[in-house]
Order: structure tokens, then C-alpha cells, then sequence
């Protein structure tokens, strides 16, 4: 009979290892995007870009503002063009055709004016990352430039980071009248569904100019 | 006894807190954008001085904004405050910041709203005003209103183009706010002594209010863009990625729930034979 004893407690020490690593593995595999911010690895933190750094407008009747031309987020190493975009024939917001650019919807308010204005660009192409690829792990405070054909800057802070599943895509919140300039940064993300070949969320950065 | 107690415990932890990791994940995903809401500060009172205008967050004595000479005519942009209770002071230009104030008001910010706070009126009954401002339009159209700060023209009518957006808007009066098709029209104020008109472009998705203000001569019209948008929101979600950095295998937690569960059996048994051969050796 004693000689049971080490294997029951071997059982016994092997169930709760076990336990342990199945725990662990859960909550890697299920958490992981979540409980920590990813480290920028590999990217290197690009500088802020120089020049005068126009002010929001101080009076309520501004004056109108240059179309915008390039965006740079510095700490995820974002420097892009912007090329134009509209809407598709369904009434959708078009996309960039290349993932290595972002597009402002000139639907939209201009980067500076009153309102919010839109940037979109992709988390990926089908082998790689894109422009977009590390939106996600913005949070408030970090800082988003706009350049502007005349080569005025505008300068804007993260307020909120959000993740919205596309069939419950939160219009208003987005694309609605608000009163001070505004910007909207998106991208897809959450789960990739394989067999129609989309992201099923959409993510969103919320930013106001800095005044 | 004890010995088993214990591995129960482990056993139902570990399956608790594998269950309560999706839960957690949601309050994560649904946790509102900021609570924020805005402020602008006017003077619209034509025979009051400049004044110097604060803004208190309730139960802060310290300014969280200040405007210095804010002269007649005069309408801040709007700031992003978080939404709560403030207070809006008024002092005459270059007075204390510790001074008695000339006038106050409370003001609640709730989130996602908008708010003007003006001084309104001649300056023997100047009184600070809340208007709730509208930030929404419907769909493809303006929104617009008059609010009439002209002293020498007590009474005036306003209209866009045809539309009449105010008839009769007695002084330190706002008209409500009227949906109007977008386009660049004439706006004209007239009056029993004097007419004023200008051209305004009222884009699709934008709110605007009309200020009637006393000029050097005559009147005159500030054209105020409260909010904008986009006058054609896309419709639903967008297309950005094609799945080139999207994770491979199954995301299900099935297979982590069979290791924690064989993990729990494995260390029950164990547990019990342990047990087991206790009470043998103690001859039970």
C-alpha cells in the first residue's frame, strides 16, 4: 500500500502543473491582446514633424482651412500620404486601393476645420501589415499630425480608443456634428473571418486638436 | 478531507476564472468614449464694457478657463470640458481674479452636449445665459437660429432666402433652431430702423446660429459655426484589412477548458487516493 502513495501524489502535483498550464494557455491566447499594451517592437518611434503648429480657431466664425495632405503618428511609426476618398456606389465608405497608404473622406469635415474628420487605411494586406497596422495600440494623450497642402500642421491628442463589431457601427458617434475640430482614425480588427475575408470590427481612435 | 477541500477549490477556481475571462473582455470593449461635453463663453450685451470671463469647475476655485477682454460681439470656440457641474464668472476686464464678481451662473455639461454661455441683455439687466446648443441635423439638411443682440433695433425679423427663421425676435431673445436645406442663401434682418443682409453658406450637416449684432452703423450679421459633420455618413462598417497579420488556429478555448478539466481530474484522483491510503495506514 505505501508504495501508492508517490504515485498518487505524483497524480496529484501533475494535475494541478496541468491546471496551471491550461489556465496560462487560456489566458494567453484569450487575453492577450487586452491585459498588457503591446510593445511597439521593431518600430522605431518616428520624430514629431517640425513647423508651426496652427491653432484651433480661436473665434466661432473660422476661417476655412487647406485640404489635407500627409499624417504621421510618431510613436507607432506612421508617415503617409493622403490620398482622397469618397463614397462607393452602395453608399459605403471607399478605401485606399494600396494598404501602404491612409485616405481622408472628403465627405467629411477637413483635419483643423469644425467637425470631425475621417482616416481611414488598412491593418493588412493579405501578407502583411499595413498603414494602419499598429492603430490599436494608441491611447489618450498619445499625439496625431496632420500636414495640410499649404504645410500648416495641425496637431491632435487621443481621447479614446474603441472596438466596435461592423454590424453594430456606431454612426453617429463617428461621422455626427460635433463643435470643436475633431479627428476619426480607422481601421479593422478583432476576429478575421476566413471565409469571406474580413475583419468583423472596426477600430476606431477618437482625437481632438490641441489648443 | 482537507487535502480533497483544497483540490476542489483549485479545481472550481481555475475553471471560474477560465469562464470569467470573456466577461471581463466585454466590460473592456464596451467601456463608453470620455464623458466629455462642450463650452463656449459670449458677450453679447452691446452697452457692457469688456469683460474677463472664468470658468470654475464645481467646488474649484482655481479657473479652468480664463478670457481675457472679451469685448461685445465676442463668441469663444467651444472647449472640451468633462461633463459635470461648473460656474461661469464674470468680471469687468483686468479686474481681481479673486474679485467679486459682476455676474455668475451654474452651468450642468452633460456629456456629448454642447453649451453657451452669454452675457445677454442691456448692462442694467445684463444676465448670463445657458442656451443648450443642438449637435445634431437631420438627415441632409442644416440646422440654424438667431440669437438677436441688437440694442438700437429691439425687434427684427429674420430670414434665409424665403424662410422666415424669426419674425418679431425681441432683443436678448434666441429663436429655435430650424432645418433648412443646405446652399449658400442670403440672410436678411430687417427692422423698423434698418435692414442688414449677407450671404451664408449652410453646408449638409452642419449647425449654425445667426448673431444680430449693433455694427458701427446699423447692423450687423455674425455667421457662427456651432458644429459640423459629415453631411453623408457612410453607411455601416469599412474594409480596411485583408487578414495577411490575422492569428491562425482556432481562437476557441475549448482545448485550454479540456487541459484545465483532465488537470482537475488527474489531481482529484490523485487527491483521493491519497486520501485513501492515509486512512489505510491509520487503520481506519
Amino acid at each position: 500500500m505505501p508504495a501508492r502513495r508517490p504515485a498518487a501524489a505524483l497524480a496529484l502535483a501533475a494535475g494541478l502543473v496541468v491546471i496551471a498550464g491550461g489556465t496560462a494557455g487560456l489566458l494567453l491566447t484569450r487575453h492577450s491582446t487586452l491585459a498588457v499594451r503591446p510593445v511597439a517592437a521593431g518600430v522605431a518611434a518616428l520624430p514629431a514633424p517640425t513647423g508651426p503648429i496652427v491653432a484651433p480657431p480661436q473665434s466661432a466664425t473660422p476661417k476655412p482651412v487647406a485640404r489635407p495632405a500627409s499624417l504621421t503618428i510618431p510613436l507607432i511609426g506612421v508617415q503617409t500620404r493622403l490620398i482622397t476618398l469618397g463614397l462607393t456606389a452602395v453608399g459605403q465608405l471607399q478605401v485606399p486601393s494600396s494598404t501602404s497608404v491612409a485616405g481622408w473622406y472628403t465627405g467629411s469635415p477637413r483635419p483643423g476645420a469644425i467637425g470631425p474628420a475621417v482616416i481611414v487605411g488598412h491593418i493588412d494586406s493579405v501578407t502583411g501589415p499595413g498603414v494602419f497596422f499598429r492603430l490599436s495600440q494608441l491611447r489618450p494623450g498619445d499625439k496625431v499630425y496632420v500636414r495640410r497642402t499649404d504645410g500648416t500642421l495641425v496637431e491632435f491628442r487621443v481621447t479614446s480608443v474603441q472596438t466596435y463589431p461592423k454590424d453594430r457601427f456606431p454612426t453617429d458617434a463617428v461621422y455626427g456634428p460635433v463643435p470643436d475640430p475633431e479627428l476619426r482614425l480607422i481601421t479593422c480588427g478583432g476576429a478575421f473571418d476566413a471565409a469571406t475575408g474580413h475583419y468583423l470590427s472596426n477600430v476606431v481612435v477618437y482625437a481632438t486638436e490641441v489648443s | 478531507m482537507k487535502f480533497r477541500r483544497t483540490i476542489m477549490v483549485l479545481a472550481t477556481s481555475a475553471v471560474l476564472l477560465g469562464l470569467g475571462i470573456p466577461a471581463a473582455a466585454a466590460a473592456f470593449a464596451s467601456s463608453a468614449t470620455t464623458g466629455t461635453g462642450w463650452i463656449r463663453l459670449a458677450h453679447l450685451s452691446p452697452n457692457t464694457p469688456a469683460v474677463d470671463v472664468y470658468l470654475y469647475a464645481f467646488d474649484n476655485s482655481t479657473a479652468e478657463i480664463v478670457l481675457h477682454h472679451v469685448a461685445y460681439g465676442t463668441v469663444s470656440a467651444y472647449e472640451p470640458v468633462a461633463a459635470g457641474d461648473y460656474s461661469v464668472a464674470m468680471r469687468a476686464a483686468g479686474a481681481s481674479a479673486t474679485s467679486q464678481p459682476v455676474l455668475s451662473t451654474s452651468v450642468t455639461v452633460a456629456a456629448g452636449h454642447a453649451y453657451t454661455v452669454a452675457g445677454m441683455g442691456p448692462e442694467s439687466g445684463l444676465r448670463l445665459q445657458v442656451l443648450d446648443d443642438d449637435l445634431t441635423t437631420p438627415p441632409g439638411r442644416a440646422l440654424v437660429r438667431v440669437i438677436q443682440a441688437s440694442l438700437k433695433q429691439q425687434v427684427v425679423n429674420v430670414s434665409l432666402g424665403s424662410t422666415v427663421l424669426a419674425s418679431s425676435l425681441k432683443f436678448a431673445d434666441v429663436s429655435a433652431y430650424q432645418a433648412v436645406s443646405p446652399g449658400t442663401e442670403t440672410v436678411t434682418v430687417s427692422s423698423g430702423g434698418g435692414d442688414a443682409s449677407e450671404s451664408v453658406t449652410l453646408a449638409v450637416g452642419t449647425v449654425h446660429t445667426l448673431v444680430v449684432l449693433d455694427g458701427a452703423s446699423g447692423l450687423e450679421i455674425d455667421n457662427l459655426e456651432d458644429a459640423s459633420g459629415s453631411g453623408q455618413p457612410p453607411l455601416g462598417g469599412v474594409e480596411t484589412g485583408f487578414g495577411g497579420t490575422a492569428p491562425h488556429g482556432p481562437a476557441s478555448p475549448a482545448p485550454w477548458l479540456a487541459v484545465i478539466a483532465a488537470g482537475s481530474l488527474l489531481a482529484l484522483t490523485g487527491g483521493l487516493r491519497l486520501r485513501r491510503s492515509r486512512q489505510l495506514r491509520a487503520g481506519v
